[in-house]
């Protein structure tokens, strides 16, 4: 008997790989059980056609986004503010996946691994975002129809008052949309998060800050601009010739060849170092969503290629959001709240974007570029800086058009970006959006 | 009748309140819900805790049922029923002499008592009182057993030592009283049955209260009976009532007509237990059945093979005999423990594994023709167990593995489809439209109930198809959560570790066999359903014991549970364990102590007797304070039947 005592402990094998089992189950249970609630066959979330059946999404005024009646999903209740508010709200079918029905669909279902996802009433949560419906309404109409993307954020707290992007659809009534209608093209992205864009001259405020800190002589500088110029053995063109120019008229006038010059001289390794610190090359998390890298061909690349990349051309490509905190930094002294989406959200800081000096020096040169080219009056009462773009694209295509900036004022700590596609002139039309929102957005806060 | 037809004219005057009351307020039935999904975590706390914590801490004291006394005035008890006698370390018996084999003899006593030595081809022979011993030879009481040349006398333990002994054991392995928990058992009971109601906003067929009452009433009459007979400990069956409860539930969850069904396997299940486990008394019956048994085995299986039917998911494992609806493989895992088991005489006599084998095979290819491959695996590992409980070969087994593993790749080469089941194993959420269909929706209703679920009735995972079954865990999780559901596992892994434990107080190895590989089963079955339902293994569509829907493994699963009962060796605690009434048997002592006083007293043995003392001496009594231990003792709920009646020491 002895030996079968011996013997039965194999059975206590058995048993422990079975609690073993249970107790990796647990840990599953506790690290993704949120996953797992938001799935669309839940029926305790979602009704049968996949949609939320639970929470309400609100703006930072209260206003009811999206709410639940009679076991369906419904969004405001004027179409405009549906328009204008979709790639922040979300739609029903979940096919923007970056919008809040999808993206804090944890937080909505008001799931917690205590009580799962079951509330007596089966009414969920409401989730309050930092949008404002009203500055996205004004954005919307700005954009006039054109593809784009607008976004403005405080720059102290991180709050993302505004988020717009187009083309947009009636969430309430969705349209088919078939692959070759290029007038919704990209439709389901939201272009302030998903999309990188070619940045064209507003890449310029990037080379501008790398020449600031490596070469001591910058403001002796002078140039002559003739349109056209060899950099690197590359032939580097500007609109016009912008004839004798000084680093700030360079920078006003967005003069190409300047500012290759400048990037083939301090060449593609410095450039990708201030790239990347200005976090236009990594990725923020917005409340969860993670916002798309920006690409760009800077070390080890030639000197016209590199010239060309410090013009915001070549290959460059930076994503909006990216930029908005890029700009947010400059207005604050180097650093900048990162951006977020839920007003429950605490503020977490950046790292060091842009030395504190150079700020400085940056945002002074970009309140120039408003008081001499842009125009102060397209911004009255505001302390508006601001750099434009016109970005080529090749091929047929009307350049990208560009406006970023902030507001360099304690009252008003907003940071902005707005990119208009094909749109053309850069100050012309992405900053007519720009001026328009940003009144807006004065006139309210 | 007339008794059944008031009762069910009361509940449905009952129900028909409620239905009212729940439609007048609206809010009623959510406070209901609100309330209760905390309340009935708290329950299952208590009774599971309790029933677990007395299972695990019970000390399988040994019995002592004979005395060896040696030359050299060791004086060994046995403590099992069937001892090996010889010079390894782990013989129970160890006789350090370099002329006694290393494993010498066995020496068996018989369940009416009478003791048998069995010569296990050692080379220098084992005599009784001189007289070699050819194969097996009986052994009286006092007789002197030689082990080559080493000589022992075999000793009764005397009355007052038994006595002792009884009274030692039952102050140290006393069972909870069961009626805390049949109180807490019959509240969870209830709580869950208006719970069903109020899902249904009272819109329930009268079946539904009746069943749940039916349960209640057969767990306090299973209770109240036993106690009657004066028997003690109820912990495996709370627990298994317990899981029956979820069971109930669940299937009033998912097809509210099939619950009076399902109440009626609980007691086909009862009476099975109650039937195995006093068959299971008797040793020289249970030994005597086993052909029969293995027989049954592949009859159940072959029948099922020639006159089953498909079920849903392609195994053909179901048999309609009338309306009914039988699933025999489960019924075959009995007969096939009960044939696997074997007592330890037969073990070291015929050490191979042949026909044990055979029957396996038999039974895994009948499975296999069935494509039912979790019930073969669940055989495969029980066989395993059994395999290694009885030959401790490691080699063997490991070949067999091999060659089942090579027959494995052969039917997985011949039937693909199988292999797309497996193929999703690990990223069901990839394919969750399709293959990874159940596991996905199981996951996500199990993380949708939380800690204490949505309630009983407001899941919707029973809508999947075998939900009921195959992803039972999911339910429980989504409607009793997570705690419920992880205690109804670790119920499982304590009757396992209760098993294995008890083999140190057992008395056959039948038992402790039959006992390990029926946990052993019931653990693999458990995880192939959890996990399977969970994707940390491949789903195979089995079931969970006590708790999926369905008669046939319900039935099973009390039945596996009666093979444990007969290990719970604690004084009255397990009506599979015969008992005799003490006057009888102390009258019969008192009979044999005459007789022993009137025979002459042996003569030492040896030429010199430096232990005599203990040698002679009849029995050294520890010295108890036996009246002294009766106030603490006697119980006012236990009452503990220590001297009415006893276990069988005659």
């Amino acid at each position: 008997m002895r030996k079968i005592e011996r013997r039965a402990a194999v059975c206590l094998l058995l048993a422990f790989c079975l609690f073993a089992g249970l107790a990796l189950y647990c840990y599953r249970f506790a690290t993704q059980g949120s996953d797992w609630v938001t799935f669309t066959a839940n029926r305790h979330v979602y009704a049968q056609t996949g949609e939320l059946v639970t929470g309400q999404i609100l703006d930072r005024d209260g206003d009811v986004l999206s709410t639940v009646e009679d076991g369906k999903r419904v969004f405001h209740e004027d179409a405009t503010v549906r328009k204008a508010t979709l790639h922040a709200v979300g739609d029903r079918e979940g096919n923007i996946g970056t919008g809040a029905l999808t993206a804090f669909s944890d937080l909505i279902t008001g799931y917690n691994p205590v009580t799962g996802s079951y509330t007596a009433s089966e009414t969920g949560n409401d989730v309050t975002l930092t949008i404002d419906a009203y500055l996205n309404v004004k954005a919307y109409q700005a954009l006039d129809g054109q593809k784009g993307a607008v976004a403005v954020y405080n720059y102290k707290t991180g709050e993302i008052l505004c988020m717009v992007s187009t083309p947009t659809f009636d969430p309430n009534d969705p349209p088919v949309i078939s692959a070759d209608d290029t007038s919704m093209e990209g439709a389901y992205l939201n272009r302030v998060l998903s999309s990188t864009f070619v940045p064209g001259s507003v890449f310029k405020t990037i080379t501008l800050s790398a020449a600031l800190e490596n070469l001591p002589d910058l403001f002796d500088r002078h140039w002559t601009c003739t349109g056209s110029h060899s950099v690197g053995g590359v032939t580097v063109t500007c609109p016009s010739a912008h004839g004798d120019l000084d680093i700030n008229s360079a920078y006003s006038n967005s003069c190409n060849y300047v500012f290759a010059s400048l990037a083939a001289e301090l060449g593609g390794s410095t450039m990708e170092k201030y790239t990347k610190q200005a976090g236009l090359m990594d990725s923020y998390s917005v409340s969860g969503i993670k916002t798309a890298k920006g690409t760009f061909t800077l070390a080890g690349a030639d000197k016209g290629t590199v010239g060309w990349a410090g013009v915001g051309q070549a290959d460059d490509l930076v994503n909006p959001c990216a930029m908005l905190v890029a700009m947010g930094a400059i207005a604050n002294g180097g650093t900048a709240a990162e951006p977020h989406l839920l007003l429950d959200d605490e503020t977490t800081m950046t790292g060091q974007l842009f030395q504190p000096g150079t700020a400085s020096v940056l945002a002074d040169m970009m309140r120039a570029n408003v008081v001499n080219k842009y125009g102060a009056d397209r911004f009255p009462g505001m302390d508006a800086c601001a750099k434009s773009g016109t970005a080529e694209v090749g091929g047929d295509g009307r350049p990208h058009a560009w406006f970023t900036g902030f507001l360099r004022d304690p009252e008003h700590p907003y940071a902005f970006v707005v990119m208009v596609q094909n749109g053309g002139g850069g100050s012309s039309v992405a900053g007519t959006v720009a001026s328009a929102v940003m009144q807006a957005v004065v006139d309210k806060y | 009748m007339q008794v059944l037809e008031n009762l069910t004219g009361l509940l449905q005057a009952g129900l028909d309140a409620l239905a009212g009351l729940l439609g007048g307020l609206p809010g009623l039935g959510e406070a209901y819900t609100t309330g209760v999904r905390y309340v009935l975590p708290v329950l299952a706390l208590l009774i599971l805790l309790t029933a677990i914590r007395s299972l695990l801490g019970v000390r399988h004291t040994a019995e002592i049922w004979a005395y060896l006394n040696l030359e050299d005035g060791r004086r060994i008890p046995l403590t099992h029923w069937e001892n090996i006698v010889g010079r390894q370390s782990t013989a129970d018996v160890v006789l350090d002499h370099p002329t006694v084999s290393r494993t010498h003899a066995a020496l068996i006593r018989s369940d009416r008592g009478d003791w048998t030595v069995y010569d296990l081809g050692s080379k220098s022979g084992t005599a009784v009182d001189g007289a070699p011993v050819a194969e097996s030879a009986p052994v009286a009481l006092g007789q002197t057993l030689s082990f080559a040349g080493v000589r022992a006398r075999l000793q009764a333990i005397s009355p007052e030592e038994a006595a002792t002994q009884r009274k030692l054991r039952a102050r140290e392995d006393r069972p909870i009283p069961p009626w805390g928990l049949l109180v807490l058992m019959t509240f969870f009971q209830v709580l869950t049955c208006l719970q069903l109601i109020v899902a249904e906003g009272g819109a329930v067929p009268v079946s539904l209260p009746l069943s749940f009452l039916a349960l209640t009433a057969l767990m306090w009459c299973y209770c109240l009976t036993l106690r009657a007979a004066r028997q003690v400990g109820f912990e495996m069956e709370m627990i298994a009532f317990f899981l029956s409860t979820l069971s109930l539930s669940i299937t009033a969850s998912s097809n509210l007509n099939a619950v009076p069904k399902q109440f009626f396997a609980i007691l086909a299940g009862v009476v099975a237990f109650l039937v195995l486990g006093i068959f299971l008394r008797d040793l020289d019956h249970a030994r005597a059945i086993r052909w029969l048994m293995a027989a049954g085995a592949i009859g159940l299986l072959s029948i099922t093979l020639v006159l089953g039917s498909e079920s849903k998911f392609g195994a053909q494992n179901w048999l309609h005999i009338g309306g009914m609806t039988l699933q025999p493989s489960e019924l075959a895992k009995i007969c096939y423990i009960f044939a696997g088991s074997a007592t330890l005489d037969r073990l070291f006599r015929k050490r191979n594994l042949g026909l044990f084998i055979v029957l396996t095979f038999a039974c895994l290819g009948c499975l296999a023709l069935m494509s039912d491959f979790g019930t073969a695996a669940i055989f495969f590992v029980t066989f395993l167990v059994i395999g290694f409980l009885r030959s401790g070969d490691w080699a063997t087994l490991g070949i067999i593995c091999g060659g089942c593993g090579a027959g494995l790749m052969v039917v997985l080469s011949v039937k693909p489809y199988i292999m797309r089941r497996f193929s999703i194993w690990g990223h069901v959420w990839e394919d969750a439209a399709n293959l990874g269909y159940q596991q996905t929706r199981t996951m996500s209703a199990a993380a949708s109930g939380g800690l204490v679920g949505v309630g009983a009735g407001n899941g919707w995972l029973q809508a999947i198809g075998a939900a009921d079954t195959d992803l039972v865990f999911g339910i429980i999780c989504e409607e009793f959560g997570l705690i419920i559901a992880a205690l109804a596992v670790l119920c499982i892994v304590t009757l396992c570790v209760f098993s294995v434990r008890a083999t140190r107080a057992g008395r056959s190895s039948f038992y402790t066999i039959a006992a390990c590989a029926a946990s052993s089963m019931m653990v693999f079955q458990t995880c192939l359903n959890v996990f399977g339902a969970v994707d940390i293994l491949p789903l195979t569509g089995v079931t969970f014991p006590f708790v999926s829907n369905g008669g046939t493994a319900m039935m099973a699963a009390w039945g596996l549970l009666a093979f444990l009962k007969a290990t719970d060796t604690r004084q009255n605690a397990s009506f599979a364990i015969r008992r005799k009434n003490k006057r009888k048997s102390a009258a019969q002592r008192r009979a044999e102590e005459e007789a022993r006083c009137e025979q002459p007293v042996p003569e030492p043995i040896g030429p010199s007797e430096p232990t005599g003392e203990i040698w002679d001496d009849p029995v050294h009594i520890p010295d108890w304070d036996e009246d002294g231990d009766d106030g603490e003792w006697h119980d006012p709920v236990i009452d503990f039947p220590d001297d009415g009646e006893e276990d069988d020491h005659a």
